[in-house]
């Protein structure tokens, strides 16, 4: 990731050292987070109190420009690295901690919806991102990458996928940048689009989940529309994601069919090690919900405790973008991945909008 | 680009990345559960 560049994760060999280590950055992310926050209320109590006209701009946006706006202007240094690089954990305790704010009878309905239009989605992706490689004459395996990347989940794909087809580490490097980039991209044009076509919350929301590919930016793409596009958002990218590793084995067979990778003896093995674990967290704690184990209020407060982790999320996700590192990477496979994005944008909103006409979301 | 291998070095302790998550999570919800952690504000 360009901006991986900026992850890189600095072991010591001292295990407590290697856990202090990461305090500085989740503390930087922590200061993003609650400024963007502090940001969001007196911006709009000034403005609202002289009587401006001014946008109501919310604290996910805020705590992305805030990480933007470092990233690309200073240079960040190593000993915040190691806590930044942690956003991936927030981001996975806050989805296992939203589960409670979905009873099972919800995840069920919407979840199957997003499934099927996911296996739509993932069909399609794969078929287009591969023409669109090869008219381009891209490397074969960087294709696979590319395909994985925007038809999955982004940069967990890719890395899943690098070691399964033997790819090398430059286009690995290739694809997660022109993820990153679209993803970046998703972020501000996703909203814009939806408040022009007027899309209700639980339309726009599986059309985040479904079209912005990394984790990440999914959930931030949700959450910059409303709170409740933000939970489909979260629900409808996790269909997705469960769905790596049947796409990462297929390639996977593809290739060592060719003498080009390992072949996979044990296939169930081999699902069992790509699959999310989070998901089932998150499953867990919807059941327990949903059977009554929590109060009202203690509802509430790990719904909370799932904004907070978010809040830092979206603060890695402003501090890991760096368009220079990105610029970088070459402009082929940015064009072809833009290319695709923007396809598989318009076929998912087609997609979202069929579902809402059929099960009226 | 040295970097990136770093990242894509990382694919076996994203596994406990996950695990991280739910082990931590599930123990928060425990916390919330018991009432050791209470009414937390947004």
């Amino acid at each position: 990731m360009a901006t991986s560049a900026t992850l890189t994760q600095t072991k010591s060999g001292n295990p407590i050292l290697d856990s202090l280590s990461v305090v500085p950055g989740i503390i930087l992310l922590a200061v993003i987070g609650y400024t963007a926050k502090v940001l969001e209320h007196s911006v709009n109590a000034y403005a609202k109190s002289h009587h401006w006209v001014f946008p109501n701009i919310e604290y996910v946006l805020w705590a992305i420009l805030i990480g933007l706006l470092i990233s690309n202007t200073l240079t960040i240094p190593k000993f915040l690295q190691p806590g930044i690089a942690t956003y991936e954990f927030w981001l996975k305790l806050g989805i296992v901690l939203l589960g409670a704010r979905f009873v099972l009878a919800d995840v069920l309905k919407l979840g199957g919806i997003s499934l099927a239009l996911v296996v739509i989605e993932i069909t399609l992706s794969l078929a287009l991102m591969t023409l669109l490689g090869r008219l381009f004459k891209l490397k074969p395996k960087l294709i696979s990458l590319l395909a994985i990347g925007s038809a999955v989940c982004g940069v967990s794909a890719i890395i899943a996928a690098k070691g399964a087809i033997d790819a090398d580490d430059e286009d690995s490097s290739f694809a997660i940048a022109a993820i990153l980039a679209l993803g970046a991209l998703a972020l501000f044009t996703f909203p814009a689009i939806a408040h022009g076509l007027h899309m209700n919350d639980t339309s726009y929301g599986l059309w985040a989940g479904l079209g912005v590919d990394n984790t990440a930016e999914a959930t931030a793409a949700g959450a910059l529309y409303s709170d409740a596009a933000g939970k489909v958002a979260v629900l409808a990218k996790t269909a997705r994601n469960a769905m790596i590793g049947f796409v990462v084995l297929a390639y996977a067979i593809y290739w060592s069919s060719r003498g080009q990778a390992e072949t996979v003896s044990n296939k169930a093995l081999f699902l069992w090690k790509k699959f999310p674990k989070f998901i089932l967290g998150f499953l867990l704690i919807s059941l327990l919900v949903s059977f009554n184990a929590f109060n009202k209020a203690q509802i509430t407060s790990l719904g909370n405790l799932s904004k907070w982790a978010f809040l830092l999320t979206f603060a890695g996700v402003g501090l890991r973008t760096n368009f220079r590192e990105m610029s970088k990477q070459g402009l082929r496979p940015f064009i072809v991945g833009a290319l695709g994005e923007i396809l598989i944008a318009c076929l998912t909103l087609g997609l979202v909008v069929g579902a809402n006409r059929i099960w009226g979301l | 680009m040295a970097a990136d291998k770093s990242t894509l070095s990382k694919e076996s302790t994203s596994l406990s990345l996950d695990t991280w998550a739910v082990v931590i999570a599930l123990l928060l919800a425990l916390a919330v559960r018991l009432n050791v952690l209470r009414n937390l504000p947004w």
